[in-house]
Parts: structure tokens; C-alpha cells; sequence
């Protein structure tokens, strides 16, 4: 059977299930379909090449429809590849084997709110932003709040274990999920309970959460919401140097200060990120610190972080560089304030334990600067999500003037990512903390895991066969 | 707009996707092609040699609907609707348009409307205030011509018409035609110098949109500047504050919600004057739609009713799927096109639109 002929088949049994108007194969939808947030597909774009695109842009519109879908992909051994938002930087969304882009955006419907329990019940496709001016309506928060809220997709929140600005508190989307409905690459529907925390067995939901599309469709989930709070509270303060934020950082978690934010800027971010986009000239390393929730409880909290950080030297900015940071938080990624083109840049973002945080952090530094030094190379960072245990460094690379050759940049690209991802794991942190694998870090992840690579292989196998779903993505191999 | 602005923007909006909340065509088509970034990385793609413009990515760039929400909600500013404007024009000028916009365009241009063909005559009578009554108004919703005339003598008034039967330009503009829009801006301009009014008075958002906003910054046309632009619902909610026009609370009980017209969220001072006015004659609580004030969407009143009207269908049933969700079954909305456009849809959702001016006219307390 020709090739012609079999995406033919494939285009009507796809149409017979979501009907026409759903199905498309227009070239100009392919175009934008074939990128998402990732630089070297919009790099390739920049400079007038060609992306592999996707056969077909399907829209179901219920979980139903979408296991169908799925057992003509097992049927036709075609890629799937979920897509919510495209808002992923990793390639995740990327259709490197060509295939089916399963939007889910119309499964977009608000199932349940309970107020007494305070959860939502939507469906995957839903986007963030709305979800939170739905839950909002009843003075309700899901305290996830990811730069990308205004495009991400719930599943999209989920799918690559995202963090929002703050999981400080209130954890990572991971923490907030109770229970989701998934369908399992074979087309079969599961639901996990939405009871996260019992004894019944281990927690299989978790295997969902960082898949990434790979393990099969997150279609619907179940997530923990908050009261909106009486107050927030935001200050800023300014270290003359980098390890002494951190130590404040540290004794505000392990204290148990239960702080909302706490962002803490390296020097050459405050002199430019933060000069950039808050008009702010601090020399130092720029921390915001934020409390929320009851009035007299923050006061106390803050009170008690001021104190912390007086002790270890700060200077008090006060307010209103705090409360400007809030405002505008997720200025830092629109355009002409984000990184943009022609410019080089990545996010070589890590976490890692207290005790290796900021050995990696200069560990990176070092070997980024260095190596390519010729390059003019600018490294970056700040500390932005926290634990009890240990913290991430959202660490940036900026080449203003990479090759105008589109193979020479990839090349040049992905070297710059081997030198700080080496630094990362030859000093104990995670290739990734809320962005993701995809198709970025996929080459890292035998590295990272050792044995237990081969674990999360056989699961992969065990649930996906034919290797449908999302090929090429966290690690796992193409279509068998 | 300059065409190193247009690339500029594009280039932005290209990978930008942080207005997608508020994006109206992608939440009724779920189509990431027909986003701001789908129509910027469609345009910046084709000036790379990635395509030749044809019927499917012109009808990606067609499928806008003057970015409205897009220019509203961005952060930095950029000029989105300006741009996809230039594209449309280029596009227009080339001859690659789809065959629906040189229609329009020619009824434009010998009609002064696409909804008709009354070519009305330029008024030669003379005041201080003018009424607005574009095209919209005079074909779509002629109701609302003769209340808001009722509620301006009460607020004291006698205006002239002036732009009667006559696009605002907007519709020109939105579809390629800069230079037709700026005829026409210009054509709407001298009726109001020749009424001799130092005050217009719109009776849409779209007709203040158009003289505020989109003559000075788009077209490049400058308002008279003793000439104050003032819509309806503003001017009597002042009056209303003044208590120099009173209404009578009307024995309605039902649950109602206001429903913010197209291009709303391009004139934001003014989402509190209907709402103030709806709870002054109405007795029945107010609801808000999810898709309200500097969210609200548009119905299919702009471009798209010419170049997609499946879309503008779409567009239309979206806010009356809102209106269901919220459970009111009364609507009310001021504005002539998105009266038109909602009422032909409504019955099938079991709701009512309702006029406002006529509504707020059969209301007002005489002396």
C-alpha cells in the first residue's frame, strides 16, 4: 500500500470519529502545529527552513473520541502526539516523526467545583487562565500560576510537572492533582482515585505526571484549590552576595516560614533582567520575598524573614520593588522583555539539595563561560522554586550573535547544553525541575536515571507497544 | 502603519502566545493556525519563502478579527490589529483576498455600506451635537435610532444626524483597504465640520472605537480638536448621577445579564455605564457572562461576517452558549450590529435580547 493511499485511510476513520470540519490537513495549520516553545524549532523557522510537520491536526472532543483515535494510531503504527498549549519549551509538542497532533483544547469543560473540599474536576484541554477566573468566581485559586497560564492547558500543567511562580508554598502542579483520567496509549480509559494520600497500593498516578504524552493522554484531572487570600505580601531585599540569599533562602524553608515567594536574582540577572523589565539599578542580588494568606499571619511571617535576612547583611528595599515584581512577574517573558531572536539562549534550569545548590550553580557558570567564552556567551540565573531540602537554579545561557547557518546554530546549541548539563548532573541536580524532557533533554535521561532507565523502558513498552505516543520524547525511542 | 512596525510586531507575535486567553477566534475554532501567534508566524513564515500565499494561508490571515482582544491584553503594547491590517492590505492589493472582500468593497465604495444601498444624502441642517448613525445603525437596528433621539431630547438635546447609512471605516480598514478607510473616516469627519457640532454622540463601541482611536492611530486622520466624541450610555449615566433624567424601575423581575458588545474591550472607561443604567430600571438581579468587560468577546459583527461567515456564526453562538451557561434568559446590549448579529440566533437558546436605548426610552420619566 502506497503512502498516499494509507494517510488517506487514516484521514476518513479520523473523520468518521471527530467528523470533518475536526481533521485537518491544511499546510498552514501544519506550519504552526510543527513548533512549539522550544528555540530550535523556532530557530529553524527564523531562518527559513523547513520543519518536519504533522500528517494530521485532529480535534476531539471527548475522551471517547480520543481512544478511538488512538487505536487507529496503534492500527496504522502512527505517531500521536498530545498538544494543549504549545507552550512547551522542551519540543515536547514537536512532531519530529511527522504523525497525528491530538489537540485536546475542546475538552475544555469545568466538571465540578467543591467547595467544601476545595477541588476542581475540568477537563485537560481547559486553559489555565480561564480555569482560574472560573475558580475565582466562587473566591477560589488553584495556586498554580506558570508564566505560560495564559496559554498552557491544565494537561499541559501536569504532563511536564510544571511549577508556577508560587510552588514555594503551595507546591508543584504534581502536589495540587488528586485523581485524573487518562487514556492509556491502546485507547483503554483509566481513572486513578482522587484520593492522592492512602495505603492501597503504590501511587501509579505519578507515572502520568512527567510522561509528557509518552505513557498515554491526560483527558481530565482533579485538583486541590484555595481560598483566594486576605492578603499578599510582597519585599524586596538585596544581598552583596550571592551565598548569603541563598543562606537566607535556606532558614526561611527550613524554618518552616511557609514564604509564597522567594526569587532570589544573581547579580548579572539584577543588572539585566531585572534593570530590563522592573527599571530597578541594584548592585547585588536582588530577593523578593512573598507571604500570603491571613493578614496577621503573613505580617508575622514576614516580620520573621526580615529578620533572617537582616541577620545575614540585607539591605531592606521595602515594598514596592517587591509588589512591582508581582505586577509584573510574567513580563520577563514577552516580547521585546524575553529572550528573543536572533539572540542564542536556553534555560539549563536544575534543582538539587541544599547542600549542592550553589556548587552547581558556579559549577555551570564556569564551564558555560569558558567554553564559550569566544562566543560571548552570558550565563544568567536566579533561584526560584524552594523546598524543605533544596532549591532550583533557573539558569539562562544568551549567545547575542550565534551562526546565521541553521545546522551550525543547532550544533553549536546542543553543545552549549551537553557543557551545562554535565556541570548539572557530575554535581548531584536534576537535568530539569518544572520545564520538562521533551525532545531537549532526551539524550540526558539514561544518563540521569543509571539502571533505573531501564525500568522506566519496560514500562514504556509494557504501555505503549507499538511506541505511538509522542516518539522521540523523555528519553524513549521512536515508533516500533 | 510603517512596514518596519508591521515586521517588528509580527516578528514578536510570532512566538509570542500570552493574549491566547482572550483570543476569540481559537476558543471557538480550537485552532492554534488562527491564534495572534498563528497569524503572525503564518505572515513572517511567507516572507521567509517558507509558502506562497494561497487560499489557505489567506484564509488564516482573513480569519482575524482586528485583534481587538490581542492589542488590548498585550503587555508591551504591541500593534497587532495594525499590522494584520497591513498584511490584509497587501494581500488586498495584490489581488490574493478571497473574492467576498473586493465585494465588499465595491459596495463600500458605491453604497458607503455593505448592508445596503440607501447612499443616503448629507444633512444640511446645523447644531452644537451631532448623532453618529452609521451604517450599522441605519440598516441593522434602526430601532435604536429613534429611542436614543428620545433620550438625548430628554437629556435636553437636539442633534443632527450625521454619517447616516455610512460605514465607519472600521470595516475598510479591517478587511485591506486603507485608503478607502481613510476616504471614508475623512467622508464621516466633514458631515460632522459641515453640522458645525462641537460634540458627536456614538451610539456604539465600535463607533467610538472608530473616531478615537482608529482614525488618529491607524488611518492617520486627526479629529477637529474642538470636537468631543461622547458615547450615549456615558453621557446618560452622567446624567443619571446628576439626576437630571430619571427612569421608571420596570416591574421585570427576571434575571438579566448586559452583554458587552463587539469591540468593547477596546474602550474600557465605558463597562460601567450600562450595568449602572440596567440596575436603575430593572428589578430583577443582574448576572455577569464569564466572557465580560476587558475579557468580552466579539460577535461575528467584524470582517469575518464577509470573509467566514461560519466563523462569525460561531462567534455569535459563543456568547449565547455564555449567556445560557450563566442561566439568564434576558439579554441586553446597546449596540446596533451585535443586537443583529445575537438576534438572529437567540430563540434557538430559549433568550431575549433586548435594545437597550429602546428599553432605557420606555423607561424615562417625562419633565
Amino acid at each position: 500500500m502506497s503512502i498516499g493511499i494509507q494517510l488517506g485511510m487514516i484521514h476518513s476513520e479520523l473523520e468518521e470519529i471527530v467528523g470533518r470540519d475536526y481533521v485537518s490537513v491544511k499546510e498552514a495549520d501544519k506550519l504552526v502545529y510543527s513548533v512549539d516553545w522550544f528555540w530550535l524549532p523556532q530557530m529553524w523557522l527564523d531562518r527559513g527552513q523547513k520543519l518536519q510537520t504533522p500528517d494530521f491536526i485532529v480535534h476531539p472532543s471527548t475522551v471517547e473520541e480520543i481512544s478511538e483515535i488512538l487505536k487507529i494510531a496503534n492500527n496504522y503504527k502512527i505517531p500521536v502526539i498530545p498538544w494543549g498549549g504549545g507552550s512547551g519549551s522542551q519540543g515536547g509538542a514537536v512532531p519530529v516523526y511527522g504523525g497525528i497532533i491530538l489537540d485536546v483544547k475542546r475538552l475544555n469543560k469545568i466538571i465540578d467545583i467543591d467547595e467544601k473540599s476545595l477541588t476542581v474536576t475540568a477537563q485537560a484541554g481547559i486553559n489555565g487562565t480561564q480555569l482560574e477566573w472560573a475558580v475565582n468566581e466562587k473566591n477560589l485559586t488553584l495556586p498554580h500560576y506558570p508564566a505560560s497560564a495564559n496559554c498552557a492547558t491544565l494537561g499541559g500543567y501536569l504532563a511536564p510537572r510544571g511549577s508556577g511562580t508560587i510552588s514555594t508554598k503551595y507546591g508543584k502542579a504534581e502536589d495540587l492533582v488528586l485523581g485524573m483520567e487518562i487514556v492509556l496509549p491502546t485507547g483503554k480509559i483509566i481513572r486513578t482515585p482522587k484520593i492522592p494520600q492512602h495505603a492501597a497500593g503504590p501511587d501509579f498516578y505519578h507515572l502520568f505526571l512527567g510522561s509528557e504524552g509518552t505513557l498515554g493522554v491526560i483527558t481530565e484531572a482533579t485538583m486541590q484549590l484555595d481560598y483566594l487570600p486576605e492578603v499578599r505580601l510582597f519585599r524586596a531585599v538585596l544581598f552583596d552576595d550571592l551565598s548569603k540569599g541563598l543562606e537566607a533562602g535556606r532558614r526561611l524553608m527550613v524554618q518552616r516560614l511557609e514564604p509564597t515567594v522567594i526569587r532570589l536574582y544573581d547579580k548579572k540577572s539584577t543588572l539585566s533582567q531585572v534593570k530590563k523589565v522592573l527599571g530597578y539599578e541594584f548592585d547585588g542580588a536582588y530577593m523578593v520575598i512573598g507571604f500570603d494568606g491571613d493578614k496577621d499571619i503573613a505580617a508575622l511571617q514576614e516580620k520573621k524573614a526580615m529578620a533572617i535576612c537582616k541577620s545575614l547583611d540585607a539591605k531592606d528595599l521595602g515594598r514596592e520593588p517587591g509588589e512591582s515584581w508581582w505586577q509584573h512577574r510574567y513580563d520577563f517573558y514577552y516580547p521585546p522583555k524575553g529572550l528573543h531572536f536572533p539572540w542564542m539562549y536556553g534555560t539549563t534550569e536544575t534543582v538539587a539539595t541544599f547542600s549542592n545548590i550553589e556548587k552547581i550553580y558556579y559549577a555551570q557558570k564556569e564551564a558555560v563561560e569558558t567554553t564559550y567564552k569566544d562566543w560571548n556567551v552570558d550565563y544568567i540565573g536566579h533561584f526560584s522554586h524552594w523546598f524543605h531540602w533544596g532549591t532550583m537554579i533557573y539558569s539562562r545561557f544568551i549567545i547575542k550573535e550565534p551562526p546565521q547557518d541553521a545546522t551550525e546554530a543547532l550544533q553549536l546549541h546542543n553543545r552549549v547544553w551537553n557543557t551545562a548539563m554535565t556541570a548539572v548532573l557530575e554535581n548531584g541536580g536534576m537535568v530539569n525541575e518544572h520545564h520538562g524532557v521533551g525532545l531537549k533533554l532526551s539524550r540526558f535521561m539514561r544518563r540521569q536515571y543509571g539502571e533505573a532507565w531501564g525500568m522506566l523502558e519496560n514500562i514504556k513498552d509494557a504501555l505503549d507497544p507499538n511506541g505511538i505516543m509522542n516518539p522521540g520524547k523523555v528519553g524513549f525511542g521512536g515508533v516500533k | 502603519m510603517k512596514l518596519e512596525n508591521v515586521a517588528a510586531t509580527l516578528e514578536s507575535c510570532r512566538f509570542c502566545l500570552m493574549c491566547r486567553h482572550v483570543d476569540p477566534v481559537s476558543h471557538v475554532t480550537f485552532n492554534e493556525a488562527l491564534t495572534p501567534h498563528g497569524i503572525a508566524l503564518t505572515a513572517t513564515s511567507q516572507k521567509r519563502g517558507l509558502f506562497e500565499w494561497n487560499e489557505e494561508s489567506v484564509h488564516v490571515i482573513y480569519s482575524d478579527v482586528d485583534g481587538g482582544n490581542a492589542r488590548a491584553h498585550c503587555v508591551t503594547g504591541k500593534p497587532f490589529s495594525e499590522a494584520v491590517a497591513t498584511i490584509k492590505a497587501e494581500l488586498a492589493a495584490k489581488g490574493f483576498a478571497p473574492q467576498s472582500v473586493y465585494d465588499v468593497h465595491d459596495k463600500l465604495l458605491k453604497f458607503h455600506s455593505p448592508y445596503g444601498e440607501d447612499r443616503l444624502e448629507t444633512g444640511k441642517q446645523k447644531s452644537d451635537i451631532a448623532l453618529f448613525v452609521s451604517d450599522e445603525a441605519h440598516y441593522l437596528w434602526p430601532s435604536s435610532i429613534d429611542a436614543s433621539l428620545k433620550l438625548l431630547k430628554a437629556l435636553g438635546h437636539k442633534p443632527v444626524f450625521v454619517g447616516r447609512g455610512r460605514s465607519n471605516g472600521f470595516l475598510a480598514s479591517s478587511l485591506g483597504f486603507p485608503e478607502l478607510a481613510e476616504e471614508q473616516a475623512r467622508g464621516v469627519l466633514e458631515e460632522i465640520q459641515n453640522a458645525n457640532a462641537k460634540q458627536v454622540v456614538t451610539l456604539s463601541v465600535g463607533d467610538t472605537f472608530a473616531l478615537t482611536q482608529l482614525y488618529p492611530e491607524r488611518l492617520g486622520v486627526s479629529l477637529p480638536t474642538n470636537l468631543q466624541v461622547k458615547d450615549l450610555l456615558s453621557l446618560l449615566a452622567n446624567a443619571l448621577a446628576k439626576k437630571k433624567v430619571s427612569f421608571k424601575l420596570s416591574k421585570d423581575k427576571s434575571l438579566y445579564a448586559y452583554i458587552d458588545p463587539t469591540h468593547a474591550v477596546r474602550v474600557p472607561v465605558r463597562f460601567d455605564a450600562p450595568r449602572t443604567l440596567l440596575k436603575t430600571v430593572l428589578s430583577g438581579e443582574a448576572e455577569e457572562l464569564f466572557w465580560r468587560r476587558e475579557r468580552a468577546h466579539p460577535v461575528g459583527t467584524t470582517a469575518v461576517q464577509f470573509t467566514n461567515p461560519e466563523l462569525a456564526e460561531k462567534l455569535t453562538r459563543a456568547r449565547l452558549e455564555d449567556a445560557v451557561q450563566t442561566g439568564v434568559n434576558k439579554l441586553y446590549c446597546e449596540d446596533p450590529a451585535t443586537l443583529y448579529h445575537l438576534s438572529k440566533y437567540t430563540k434557538e437558546y430559549g433568550l431575549e435580547v433586548k435594545g437597550l436605548y429602546e428599553f432605557l426610552a420606555s423607561q424615562l420619566v417625562k419633565g
